[in-house]
């Protein structure tokens, strides 16, 4: 059946004039946001999501931003429907909720829902979820379960049919540290999903509620089609892979298993994330919303990167296979404050798993961690607490089978989201960054070289709190087909003029940092893509002349003989490092 | 020659673009608009301005302003064809030029490449010193190291350095140091350091602007210095200026050195042209709708004023380099006359952003293109003549576009052709008029309050669509819309802008520390304008503040009236944020305390400007020879016999209801049919929107 049999009331022309549209709704919700916002990680680092959702909770079109929300909006709406029933959601109503088993993340990420009503039928909801920089909860530290994470916001009504929950504004200021921030964030939210509901109504009334409802299942049809078709071209079969993070903080040295199998079988493909580790005592579970978000997302890359918008359509073909009480599907109380990390490194593991098959499509490990550290205390120059976070730190990716890896980047958990700059937090902070650099032979090595990693050193102008949550020290990015492993992930701390830099981990959870002292943070790289010694001579030595490669790796690792102070390639010796 | 009388009345202005040269002459005597357009000569720009100005029938030697706009900046960044260039930056920093902001937009690719810059690692040097964000130095210079590195430059032959040291807004006297001694051990490099471009913070953007700068600066220098050579064998006695991306006019002295400035002086020329129509002809508000071949843009006119930007992302959002400097805020959507449909995989009907650009081109060019562009649908649906494409100096191909059309794209849809070929014109016009409404929702505007002004190629034949798509009332076509960026260049100022990075609370502003800076910031622009020979009628003074929320990030432009620091009036500066904060964002905080983030300075040197003449209004009905035929064109699902006319034949007073299409020389106006088309006083088409809606 053709789509103009399907869709009576719309054409291929409404629907890709549609598609624009719901495409332009959410970035305008994010333009929005952005410029409204009051912190940083939402303005300067783009934390955030905003969404378009049918009347039933499907995700219609999400704008860029953390690539592992893609579920977390779409089912807290199907949990707000649950919750109010369809009757209980009204005109004026904008529904908000922070609940972590239902986002699958963090408190931080306060979710905010408007109900998009036409002619009085529920048609649809636009939604923003922002990360707020504080949510109440100690600093630093660990914590054990959620009740010690800070705010819990159960599923409610901000407003309720036009007015205001008052109360919600009084427990939220009187469980934020900073509640002029909180309340300036939710206000943003407020205009981001009032523009999203704005515009869909424009789009309704232009072309009709029912055209609108038709394209969107259109365009929906075309992603799953598409979704489809590029699931063809994988072999048929299953395939399994395993990596580990370090620890949960708690046991620590005691390694977490990450075990995962993809069955492949005609246009239909399955995620088995069953032999994943049980869920931790540390902070570092995620919500099964996030377990279904780390299919979706290593899916969406290997099946459509590049298409958009972000849609339910384009996993119709994916099957998740997940029991509850996992690591990535953790039940109440488990401690959720750094959800973000375990489903990196499930993502990549689905990709190692691929590459046998598909070694075209998949990438070598990468950093696998926002590598973000913080200090807070109080400035001596103000009299004010200050809390300094730099942002994602960028580490390297990994390499693939045609291209070298990229070099600091933000890993997958995050898209468009963006570090501090260094002179703004030195503005803000009573901070001096000493550097911010690339680490030479930090890329795994490879016919195609892994991307490098980062370092930051920072020293202490007061004294201060300083914490590192940072994990992937120990399992390190891996390569593939051949392809060495990259450097890890690292913390080290100078106290007194000693640098302490024999951590079992990369997890500092709290060390009181006096004037003087300074903290490093250090993102690996991305494992190497093949046999390092067929990469070609002329790349071996351009990479020592840049620096990214050492001339002893050179030797070592590439067996490309080059000195270091000329470049120039010793062709003889290099052949017989080579024949080895 | 009788000097005095016949020379030096006539103001020149030559905007150098892809594929053609516009010249645009004021004879200021004769009160009298010449065109000239000449094929632009890669080889040698400067050929072809000779060519235009001898096309619009004017000799340089009668000139006494040379105004000027190009794309040879932008093109040797994009080309990548600048100069062999260094960095000397912080020591600890000279990664993050490389590492930029760490972001990753398109975010599900596994194959995703970040920006790509401008000097590679090998040539970015670390330099020892450092300042505290109080601007007080943590570690003084090392100047003997910053000599050796100079001899070092010099011995592998860079040809320009760029240098960014951290809080050089703060104190630049770092900075200042090491250009110095650059001078000293190396002259004849061209030099570029961060703070003479950017007081801002943020590191990247002002490091990837200072290289920019360097890498581009010695082949803009040696541009302008050919030019000069000519204008000087041509006679040419008057003075030399240079458009820049604010539409303002810079020396071409000081555009030799501060080439980054002139990035996009073409596109900012269009929209102070469309202020000029704007304000000759009484419209408060106005969008800039330009669009070529391969993009449309779009800038704004707001109460009478362009509205700039602090900063631009050259190159793409995703792999973009940043340049932070103040530019025409426009917005750009990649379709134009050559985006390609397709059948995407999933079944989807797609246009662009793939363009067919001039080489291979439309199908109908017959130049070897085979995948449908909008150009062949135009032609498809009769808005095109295929006999009368650049005054019929091409035939277009119509058998040929309609094959591909009906092979790639109606067949596999199960579409009929032409609704399929008006389907691609209705989704090229919803994507544009998205971009034409971003560039007012950024700035909490209501684009469908605005009049549209439509120029570039393209521009003319698909206005009616997009403003009908936003809600928009009315569209003014200029004369000579294909030559309009350098008509606007005729009615720029010259212009310095400034801006100064300086955080503090504004409750504890004290106004005998801002005054200073801002009289320091003025001063400079006040000595630029007063260098130049030109004699400016006045020069006026714009004050404003970056301010935002304590806590909040993002801080908003404010300008802000000179009394209220001559007044120390800290109530009225602190309404003026929340009243700019209310219409740009939909929210305000006037409870809330706000901070002061930078200082910025604007200095106009306000020159003559060109008259805009009205003249005479004629009939209603077009004189007869306006009228060139009728032809078939398709609108509202059915082929409409449709009225042609030469625009060249229209007189001030003509009305013409839709359906019609006016043709020039290098561009087509659709009228449709509810919509109705009047020639006003300036020879500008103005078209009234009708009520239907498509």
């Amino acid at each position: 059946m053709t789509q103009i049999d399907r869709y009576p009331a719309t054409d291929p022309v409404t629907t890709e004039i549609m598609r624009n549209g719901v495409l332009a709704v959410t970035e305008e919700m994010k333009t929005n946001l952005m410029r409204t916002a009051y912190n940083t990680i939402i303005y300067e680092a783009l934390d955030f999501t905003t969404g378009l959702f049918t009347a039933e909770g499907e995700t219609v079109s999400i704008g860029i931003g953390l690539p592992m929300f893609i579920r977390g909006m779409a089912e807290t709406v199907k949990a707000k429907l649950r919750h109010f029933g369809r009757d209980g959601i009204r005109p004026g109503d904008i529904l908000v909720t922070n609940d972590s088993y239902i986002t699958g993340s963090h408190l931080n990420h306060v979710t905010f829902s408007l109900p998009i009503f036409h002619h009085g039928v529920l048609i649809g909801f636009s939604c923003c979820m922002a990360h707020w920089i504080d949510i109440g909860g100690p600093l630093g530290g660990m914590t054990t379960d959620i009740y010690s994470e800070g705010l819990q916001i159960p599923i409610c009504k901000y407003q309720d049919e036009g007015k205001v929950n008052t109360l919600l504004e009084d427990i939220i200021r009187m469980n934020v540290r900073v509640p002029t921030r909180a309340m300036g964030d939710l206000r943003a939210q407020l205009t981001a999903v009032k523009t999203g509901e704005r515009r869909f109504l424009e789009l309704v009334n232009r072309y009709g509620a029912e055209t609108v409802r038709q394209s969107i299942a259109a365009i929906m049809d075309q992603a799953e089609a598409a979704a489809r078709k590029r699931t063809l071209t994988i072999p048929d079969g299953e395939y399994e892979a395993e990596s580990f993070m370090d620890d949960d903080g708690v046991a620590v040295g005691k390694q977490i298993p990450i075990r995962v199998k993809v069955i492949v079988k005609g246009d239909e493909f399955t995620v088995d994330l069953t032999h994943v580790s049980e869920q931790v005592k540390g902070f570092y579970n995620s919500g099964v919303t996030a377990g279904y978000a780390c299919a979706q997302v290593a899916f969406k890359c290997l099946t459509s990167p590049t298409d958009y918008p972000i849609n339910d359509g384009a996993f119709r073909n994916l099957k998740v296979v997940i029991p509850m009480g996992k690591v990535i599907s953790a039940v109440r109380p488990a401690a959720m404050r750094w959800w973000m990390t375990f489903p990196m490194t499930v993502v990549d593991t689905v990709f190692k798993a691929l590459a046998p098959v598909i070694p075209d499509r998949v990438i070598a490990g990468h950093h696998a961690d926002l590598v973000v550290c913080m200090g807070h205390g109080m400035n001596p120059k103000t009299g004010e607490f200050f809390l300094a976070n730099f942002g994602p730190l960028g580490g390297g990716w990994g390499a693939k089978l045609t291209e070298d890896g990229v070099s600091g980047t933000v890993c997958i958990n995050d898209g468009d989201t963006h570090n501090s700059p260094n002179e703004q937090t030195e503005v803000k902070s009573p901070l001096v960054v000493e550097c911010y650099r690339l680490i030479p032979d930090s890329g795994g090595a490879g016919r195609y070289r892994g991307g490098l990693g980062v370092e930051r050193v920072v020293r202490a102008r007061c004294a201060l709190t300083f914490n590192a949550q940072i994990d992937r020290a120990h399992c390190r990015p891996w390569g593939l087909g051949g392809g060495g492993e990259a450097l890890g992930n690292s913390v080290a701390i100078e106290v007194n003029g000693e640098w302490k830099d024999d951590y079992v981990n990369a997890k500092v959870l709290v060390a009181e940092l006096k004037e003087g002292d300074a903290f490093a943070v250090r993102a690996g790289g991305g494992g190497g893509f093949g046999d390092p010694h067929l990469r070609s001579v002329e790349s071996v030595r351009e990479d020592v002349l840049q620096g990214y490669v050492s001339a002893k790796a050179a030797r070592e690792l590439y067996g490309v003989a080059v000195d270091p102070e000329t470049l120039a390639i010793d062709t003889a010796e290099t052949t017989r490092l080579r024949a080895r | 020659m009788s000097a005095g009388t016949t020379r030096h009345r006539i103001r020149l202005a030559a905007d150098i673009g892809g594929t053609f040269t516009d010249i645009a002459a004021f004879d200021v005597a004769a009160g009298e608009l010449r065109f000239g357009k000449a094929l632009s000569t890669p080889a040698s720009l400067v050929e072809a301005i000779g060519d235009g100005v001898k096309k619009a029938g004017v000799n340089f030697a009668d000139a006494d302003l040379f105004l000027h706009g190009t794309t040879v900046a932008i093109n040797t960044m994009l080309e990548r064809t600048g100069a062999r260039t260094a960095l000397l930056i912080t020591d600890g920093f000279r990664d993050v030029y490389e590492i930029g902001r760490v972001n990753r937009p398109d975010a599900y690719n596994l194959y995703f490449r970040k920006h790509d810059p401008l000097v590679k690692r090998a040539m970015r040097f670390e330099v020892r010193e450092r300042m505290y964000a109080e601007g007080e130095i943590r570690t003084p210079l090392d100047e003997a190291q910053v000599r050796a590195l100079a001899r070092r430059l010099r011995e592998i032959r860079v040809e320009a350095v760029a240098v960014l040291l951290l809080h050089s807004y703060r104190n630049p006297a770092h900075e200042i140091r090491v250009k110095e001694i650059l001078q000293e051990e190396a002259p004849g490099l061209f030099v570029s350091v961060s703070h003479e471009l950017s007081q801002e913070y943020r590191e990247f953007e002002r490091c990837s602007t200072v290289v920019a700068n360097a890498y581009i600066g010695p082949r803009v220098r040696q541009y302008l210095g050919e030019i000069e050579d000519r204008l000087a064998a041509e006679r040419f006695a008057g003075e030399f200026l240079v458009v820049q991306s604010t539409g303002g006019l810079y020396e071409a002295g000081e555009a030799k050195e501060q080439c980054v400035r002139m990035l996009e002086s073409g596109p900012a020329a269009g929209v102070l042209g469309t202020r000029a129509l704007c304000a000759a002809t009484g419209i408060d508000s106005a969008i800039s709708f330009d669009m070529g071949g391969t993009t449309a843009k779009a800038g704004v006119i707001y109460q009478g004023k362009s509205l700039t930007t602090g900063a631009a992302l050259i190159g793409g959002y995703d792999h973009a380099l940043p340049v932070q400097v103040a530019m025409m805020h426009i917005f750009e959507v990649g379709t134009g006359g050559g985006s390609i449909a397709r059948i995407a995989d999933g079944g989807s009907l797609r246009v662009g952003p793939e363009s067919a650009g001039a080489a291979p081109g439309p199908v109908c060019y017959g130049l070897g293109g085979t995948e449908p562009t909008v150009t062949d649908v135009n032609l498809l649906l009769g808005r095109l003549a295929p006999d009368r494409f650049l005054g019929g100096e091409m035939k277009l191909d119509v058998m040929a576009a309609e094959r591909a059309f009906r092979e790639r794209i109606a067949v596999p849809l199960g579409m009929d052709a032409v609704e399929a070929a008006e389907g691609i014109l209705r989704i090229a016009a919803t994507a544009m008029s998205y971009a034409v409404k971003g560039v007012t929702t950024e700035r909490g505007l209501d684009a469908a309050a605005f009049t549209m002004v439509a120029y570039g190629g393209a521009g003319p034949l698909h206005a009616a669509e997009v403003a009908r798509e936003i809600g928009m009332k009315t569209i003014i076509i200029p004369v000579s819309p294909g030559h309009f960026s350098a008509f606007g260049m005729l009615f720029s100022d010259l212009r310095y802008d400034y801006v100064r990075t300086h955080p503090m609370r504004l409750s504890e502003a004290v106004f005998d520390e801002i005054e200073p800076e801002f009289g320091e910031l003025e001063g400079t622009g006040i000595a630029a304008v007063r260098r130049t020979a030109v004699a400016v009628e006045e020069i006026v003074l714009a004050r404003a503040l970056d301010m935002r929320y304590v806590g909040q990030e993002h801080a908003v432009t404010v300008d802000l009236p000179g009394e209220y620091f001559a007044d120390h009036n800290l109530e009225a500066i602190k309404e003026a944020f929340d009243r700019t904060h209310e219409l740009r964002y939909g929210t305000s905080a006037p409870q809330e305390r706000a901070e002061i983030v930078s200082l910025r300075s604007t200095v106009t040197g306000i020159l003559k400007k060109p008259p805009l003449a009205r003249v005479a209004e004629g009939k209603e009905t077009p004189d007869a020879r306006a009228f060139t035929g009728t032809r078939p064109v398709f609108f509202g699902g059915r082929f409409v016999d449709t009225p042609s006319y030469a625009r060249v034949a229209l007189v001030p007073g003509n009305r013409i209801p839709g359906p019609a299409v006016v043709e020039e020389h290098a561009s087509t106006t659709v009228v449709l049919p509810s919509d109705t088309l009047a020639v006003d006083g300036f020879r500008n088409l103005v078209i009234t929107i009708g009520s239907a809606l498509r």
